[in-house]
């Protein structure tokens, strides 16, 4: 097999330029799969599968990084053929680190896990987390480098940025040199960038990511003179206000957060104290959905709200908290600003009742006025110090303008900007409309685009260099509360390919300086202590630097700035409609797309799959005359996408979100492509909603309304009575431990119980915790090697996902209660699938677990028909006969690749509890703890998993809660996974019109 | 040889078996047609075998759909031969004698068709055989508790008997072809076929008794085999499928719907060869009656699960009978079935309906489709909204089970145009001794049979 990248990228470059030679390709393939039906076309399924025929795979050449890479745990010299072993390492999105552990068998990474010791994951890899190692292997990868057309070798790409080639068109002083990065607080990168500076010091560098509105930044700055940054203490807080701030799962820090709320939301007893959320927000986000008290509002109006809230927190708690210009800036009351009054007034008189213990966050979409308010109802509130404190935003150039990207559009518009050198992300997608990047670019003689695919970027630039991805890279990042990690490869790289701090150095002259050498030469003179060797090997096994934690700051309010801010507001809010463009749950900016783990993901709150759709509450669908389905057309000014609607209870009225990432256009991401429609259309630089929105039907000729199917995992989100998902209030609770006997206690039966020694597994699925985050269903899918069907098998309801994440609506339609309910093989005592099968394939293990013989399995499918919570799957067709090479690494080589006409479902993760049995047994001792992928996933631990027979673990402690109950008691199916009802802690005090449950 | 026959006996033995070696254009353009249909049968088969269940419309929670549908469809049709065959002989319904050649042939092609379904909907066919008891090296039975085992040792062992039971009852008759058949080759063909028979006492005596015992063996078959198939749905816990009138439920429609079939092969067959006399009016009026009063025991049925869903005061059961079969998204085919299988029967109150042929065939047609319908609705509704509202999901089916179904249709259509083409459509043997009967009554000092 030749590794020449001159012919792959010829080929590559073929696919690219001729739709005619991709349709060759899609047809080269066998004859079983031209036998697929209509809308699974084949070219979905290439698509989808991402095979690639012109490009030989890799054949399973893979190799160990040439550095030494460092175990989590090193008490084996040789790795055992067969045992995975576990490195840590990190992942950095949104400029943050948050530390991983990844499962290597044979030298390839398999499985993503959280690193227990670092403060960002305390053991938790939510769904970017887990889907990413799926990217390592994705076979459109960009393959190699090129300069124009021509596939070329790093050399000639370095010498192209060497000093001698570069200083003749940027200038000595590296004038006309910028560097667009994406917002990034590695100390590598922060240190090379430093030297690039001192070596150009004209030249500039630029920080763009579409999530990052950097309001917050100006906030900060206009508050304290410099970029602070706010880490909240969720474990102390008692209650909590989130203004359009989805912190349970959409932050950088939403890992740690999840955790630490859970910790104050979970209650063992029903004497137990909990938190209580408060939720301003336009759409229905996770945080939202877990909320005791749930405001909708356009995201335009929650300014006014937060100050009204603001407003009644300084008149409870006496107007000595704040200085006296700022208290007046804050406005005095105006009935006609605050339509919520009652809701607001009870959220300002619990606040203030909970002062030191309570946190305000505001979501980072709202704009910098927003932000202050939140900082000041924390100081006002008395949480600065205690439940709020501040670091020094360890983003580089926090809050900086003249770094941000209309600075460099404009420089680049102005012809100022003669080399330009893009590091990842995809602006030419993910820019502003307004700011017409495209044009831009044109203008800049020469670009260089550092990226993992040939996409939208890499085709405006002139050369394009092959991104590593973190997992086969050396590389450091900073979490958000400051604490460094290194990032350690797990493999070679499989492309080759080369990380920002390699390109900086080719900057730099330094064309061959590796990674590795560069990352030591930083950290030899940061790490403390004399054995730079010893503290070197700890970084990489522990996956955390200890000791670089930010310090606090204390904050220097300058309220002479924060005043006027204040008192400049802007004219008053027009009514009609608003759009707001989110960050997506499963593609996050887009950069996901082409995943497809992430593309069949459920959203959690939607449960829409294969694209995004416009969120409108069904009132506001009503008055617009749009049904779910039709195609709409968002119009704001001249700006237009064509997107399909869908109807969502509890979504905000006069507001219609778009979740942003997809529309991806033609070109190295085939998955993605054509997947859902381009929010980015409308997006305008600065902020990301926006008034004056016009909707309207798109119709097709004749007058009918065109639609397009969503493809959804779960289309009826009523209970239907039924007492499936369970929830009470916390006083409820208190009156009557037992709401949920109904579906608890004996069922009479003609069978004695199963005799059970021995480790006897069962699991306990907390529904006050549940955010619905589907971390956990991505955990299962890359554990147990889950097939991906595409579009059209979602449409068709044969969706492959072991583990499920319910969502029921319940209450009025326009603020329901929203129950997350996680839905896997129950693992029934007396299962129902286990008497029908007609050939044994379906038994009953002695530990407890109801096992799934898939060679035995000949798929009469009479097991699911007989399951009454349809949590078996059927492999309809053979989902891996055409998966690429590289995509078979990432299967997990402890389980079984099934294969068509089997069904298959939730084993409890068997494979890890015989794993921790044999262990035991070699050494003579009783099973080590077990933790099943979804367990092990989960920010909030919602989920325990362990042995009945283990008295005093925290399985059988929470399995004696009075709030615990089975799914479908009645049935008498005695499920060994059991559910601890939901428990919400309303105010008694808040009127019960506005928001709220 | 056979007995001396008045010449009277010759010819009704001609005019009978004359079909067999008459060739017809009719036949031909038939033929072709359904042999037609059973290509595209075939290919449908050999597209889901090579690529996947997945070519269908199932999906979860819909995992049974078409395929099970038409295989209970098919084994109940077969029903109406053994109940005319065995039931009907045990008790003395001499006018079974005109249709059970057909009724029979029917059933036998009705459970071939059946028979491939059970193969056909499993996701790794070519396993089929773990159901089959047989000493494997693996040591692994079939899971007796299942009713899938059951199903195959119940439609194997239908299968026999039904095969038997014809075959034997075909002696004689291919015997008299043998004899009377134009042509050496045919003849030699009816005489390998025939196993030598040749009419002496003994043998019929033997034939006789072996007659009574297989039709003994099959009587119950007609209660067992499709209360079985329907213990594949009542065994399970499902709203709509583990009720305990299943069984009988059953092998009533089962029997209505045959006895449908029955008279919608044998009126055009009637016209087409002219035996309005040996399928007379009082033939057709009682199979009228046996529908009639069949429909009746289905209403009946259909009353006591709906009050049973009702009277348990469970939340799941009400809600697929009382909601979920009237008004879901499958409400459309529930009414077009209470009408084919409730509404329809009624006019076989009135004697001038009973035996019209047109009434009656075209009732037969609803008939037949109104029980498809049923099997649809029964299967269809309880898996597509069941416990977990989470889990509902929409059914459709696809081309791929459009062309199984019709073309199942066509297969069978085959079958018995082959079957029509070579063999005695008509019980000879015993028409001819009810004929000497009603002679001897008439003139008491002939000898008996």
């Amino acid at each position: 097999m030749t590794n020449d990248p001159r012919r792959w990228w010829r080929d590559l470059d073929e696919a690219l330029d001729t739709p005619e030679f991709r349709e060759a390709l899609a047809r080269e393939f066998p004859a079983g799969a031209a036998a697929l039906p209509e809308g699974l076309t084949r070219r979905s399924f290439v698509r989808l599968l991402g095979a690639s025929i012109a490009l030989a795979g890799i054949g399973g050449c893979f190799e160990r990084p040439r550095e030494r890479i460092l175990p989590y745990v090193s008490d084996q010299p040789e790795s055992t053929p067969g045992l995975g072993r576990h490195y840590a390492t990190s992942m950095t999105l949104g400029g943050y680190a948050t530390g991983l552990l990844v499962e290597s068998h044979a030298g390839r990474p398999t499985k993503i896990e959280g690193n227990p010791d670092h403060p960002a994951s305390l053991g938790a890899a939510g769904v970017y987390e887990q889907g990413s190692i799926l990217q390592l292997y994705d076979p459109q990868r960009a393959r190699g480098a090129r300069i124009g057309r021509a596939g070329t070798g790093w050399p000639d790409v370095a010498a192209l940025l060497s000093p001698e080639r570069l200083e003749p068109v940027v200038g000595r002083r590296g004038t006309g040199l910028r560097l667009l990065l994406e917002p990034s607080a590695s100390p590598l990168v922060a240190e090379l960038l430093g030297r690039v500076g001192e070596r150009y010091p004209e030249a500039q560098a630029h920080f763009y990511s579409p999530l990052d509105s950097r309001e917050s930044d100006h906030a900060s700055v206009a508050a304290f003179g410099r970029a602070l940054r706010p880490l909240y203490s969720f474990r102390s807080a008692d209650v909590v206000l989130a203004l359009d701030a989805d912190f349970l799962a959409g932050l950088p820090f939403s890992l740690r957060y999840a955790r630490d709320f859970a910790d104050r939301r979970r209650i063992a007893a029903p004497t137990d104290a909990m938190n209580r959320l408060y939720v301003v927000e336009p759409g229905l986000s996770v945080t939202g959905g877990i909320a005791d008290h749930r405001l909708r509002a356009r995201a335009v109006d929650v300014e006014p709200l937060a100050r009204a809230v603001l407003r009644g927190v300084l008149a409870i708690r006496g107007g000595h908290v704040l200085p006296p210009a700022v208290a007046s800036a804050v406005g005095d009351g105006e009935p006609a600003e605050t339509p919520h009054r009652g809701w607001i007034e009870a959220l300002a008189r619990d606040l203030a009742a909970h002062a030191g213990r309570t946190i305000v966050i505001a979501g980072e979409r709202q704009p910098a006025r927003v932000h202050l308010i939140a900082h000041l109802l924390n100081a006002a509130l008395g949480n600065v110090g205690r439940t709020v404190r501040y670091i020094d935003a360890p983003i580089l150039e926090a809050g900086a303008p003249s770094h941000d990207l209309p600075a460099l559009i404009a420089a680049m518009r102005g012809g100022a900007v003669r080399a330009l050198v893009v590091f990842d992300g995809n602006p030419l997608y993910a820019a502003p409309a307004d700011l017409d990047i495209a044009a831009a670019f044109r203008r800049v003689p020469r670009t260089v685009y550092l990226g993992l695919y040939e996409n939208e970027t890499a085709r405006a630039c002139g050369t394009f260099v092959p991104a590593l991805h973190y997992l086969e890279a050396w590389a450091d990042g900073c979490a958000c509360d400051g604490t460094a990690s290194l990032v350690q490869p797990l493999l070679a790289p499989l492309y080759g390919g080369k990380t920002e701090a390699e390109l900086m150095a080719a900057l730099l002259g330094q064309p061959d300086a590796a990674a590795h050498a560069l990352l030591q030469d930083l950290w030899r003179g940061r790490l403390t202590g004399s054995d730079f060797a010893g503290a070197w090997d700890e970084a990489l096994q522990r996956g955390v630097i200890a000791g670089t934690a930010a310090p606090d700051v204390a904050p220097a309010w300058r309220w002479g700035d924060v005043g006027s801010v204040l008192e400049d507001r802007p004219a008053a809010r027009e009514a009609g409609l608003e759009v707001v463009l989110d960050q997506d749950a499963r593609v996050y900016d887009g950069r996901f797309a082409n995943n497809p783990w992430l593309q069949e993901l459920p959203d959690p709150i939607t449960k829409l799959t294969w694209g995004n759709a416009a969120l409108l509450s069904p009132a506001t669908a009503a008055h617009l005359g749009v049904t779910a389905g039709d195609l709409v057309d968002l119009n704001r000014g001249g700006l237009t996408v064509r997107v399909a609607a869908f109807l969502l209870p509890g979504h905000g009225d006069d507001s219609v979100s778009l979740r942003l990432g997809y529309g991806r256009g033609q070109g190295g991401e085939a998955v993605a492509e054509g997947v859902g429609a381009n929010a980015y259309r409308l997006l305008e630089s600065g902020m990301s909603h926006f008034g004056g929105l016009v909707v309207s039907i798109a119709r097709g000729a004749g007058g009918a309304p065109l639609r397009e199917r969503l493809a959804s995992t779960q289309s009826h989100w009523r209970l239907e009575g039924r007492p499936i998902a369970m929830r009470a209030a916390l006083d409820e609770y208190r009156r009557n431990p037992a709401f949920a006997a109904s579906e608890n206690g004996r069922v009479l039966s003609l069978y004695e119980p199963p005799a059970g020694g021995g480790d006897q597994w069962a699991m306990v699925i907390d529904l006050a915790t549940c955010t619905g985050c589907s971390a956990c269903v991505v955990a299962c899918q890359a554990e147990n090697n889950i097939p991906v069907v595409g579009k059209q098998g979602v449409l068709d309801g044969r969706e492959m996902q072991w583990l499920r994440i319910d969502r029921y609506f319940e209450g009025n339609i326009e603020n329901p209660a929203v129950l997350m309910q996680p839905m896997l093989c129950q693992h029934c005592e007396k299962a129902p699938c286990e008497y029908v099968c007609p050939v044994s394939a379906t038994l009953h293990s002695p530990d407890g677990l109801n096992e799934m013989v898939y060679n035995r399995c000949i798929g009469t499918r009479f097991c699911s028909n007989n399951c009454p919570y349809k949590v078996r799957r059927f492999n309809w067709f053979d989902y891996n006969a055409e998966i690429a090479e590289t995509e078979r690494m990432v299967k997990n080589p402890d389980v079984t690749v099934r294969g068509r006409g089997v069904m298959e479902k939730c084993t409890f993760c068997v494979q890890r509890i015989r794993e921790a049995q044999i262990a035991a047994g070699i050494e003579g001792a009783a099973t080590r703890e077990v933790r099943t992928a979804c367990q092990q996933a989960c920010p909030t631990r919602a989920i325990t998993f362990g042995s009945l027979n283990d008295t005093g673990s925290d399985l059988v402690r929470r399995r004696a809660e009075p709030r615990r109950y089975a799914a479908l008691h009645e049935l008498g199916t005695e499920p060994r996974v059991q559910y601890l009802a939901g428990i919400t802690n309303p105010n008694p005090a808040m009127p019960n019109d506005d928001g709220g449950e | 040889m056979t007995t001396v026959a008045s010449s009277g006996s010759v010819q009704f033995t001609d005019r009978l078996l004359a079909p067999a070696w008459t060739p017809s254009r009719v036949w031909r353009v038939l033929f072709a047609v359904s042999g037609a249909g059973t290509l595209g049968l075939v290919a449908a088969i050999a597209y889901t075998v090579s690529t996947g269940i997945g070519v269908w419309g199932n999906n979860i929670p819909v995992a049974w759909a078409y395929a099970i549908i038409n295989f209970v469809w098919w084994i109940g049709i077969g029903h109406a031969g053994t109940f005319i065959s065995a039931f009907l002989l045990l008790f003395h319904q001499r006018w079974r004698s005109s249709v059970n050649r057909v009724a029979e042939a029917m059933t036998l092609f009705a459970l071939v068709n059946a028979g491939l379904f059970p193969l056909l909907h499993l996701g790794r066919p070519w396993f089929f055989y773990w159901l089959i008891p047989y000493p494997s090296r693996m040591g692994v039975w079939p899971q007796f508790k299942s009713a899938l085992p059951w199903d195959a040792a119940a439609v194997a062992t239908y299968f026999t008997v039904s095969l038997l039971f014809w075959y034997l009852g075909l002696v004689p008759d291919l015997a008299a072809a043998r004899d009377r058949a134009p042509g050496r080759t045919r003849r030699r063909v009816y005489g390998v076929f025939a196993l030598g028979w040749r009419g002496s006492g003994r043998q019929w005596h033997q034939y006789r008794v072996a007659y009574l015992i297989l039709a003994g063996l099959a009587a119950p078959l007609v209660i067992s085999v499709h209360s079985i198939v329907s213990l594949d749905f009542a065994i399970s816990q499902l709203p709509g499928w583990h009720s305990t009138i299943f069984p009988p439920y059953f092998v009533v429609g089962a029997i209505y719907s045959g006895f449908a079939m029955v008279l919608l092969l044998v009126i055009p067959l009637r016209r087409v060869f002219r035996l309005e006399d040996i399928i007379a009016e009082r033939h057709l009026d009682n199979m009228a009656k046996l529908l009639l009063a069949m429909a009746w025991m289905l209403i009946y049925s259909y009353i006591v699960e709906t009050f049973m869903a009702w009277y348990s005061g469970n939340a799941y059961e009400r809600y697929t009978y009382l909601i979920d079969r009237p008004f879901g998204p499958y409400g459309w085919i529930f009414w077009g079935m209470l009408t084919a299988n409730v509404v329809v029967p009624q006019l076989f109150w009135w004697r001038r309906m009973r035996v019209s042929p047109p009434v009656l065939f075209v009732a037969s047609l609803l008939i037949l489709a109104g029980m498809w319908t049923e099997r649809f609705i029964i299967i269809v509704t309880s898996l597509n909204r069941g416990f977990l509202p989470s889990s509902w999901h929409f059914y459709a089916p696809t081309w791929v089970d459009w062309s199984i179904l019709f073309g199942s249709v066509a297969f069978f259509f085959l079958l018995f145009f082959l079957f029509l083409r070579f063999v005695p459509m008509v019980a000879i043997s015993e028409l001819r001794a009810q004929r000497h009967d009603a002679d001897t009554a008439a003139a008491p000092e002939v000898a008996a049979p």
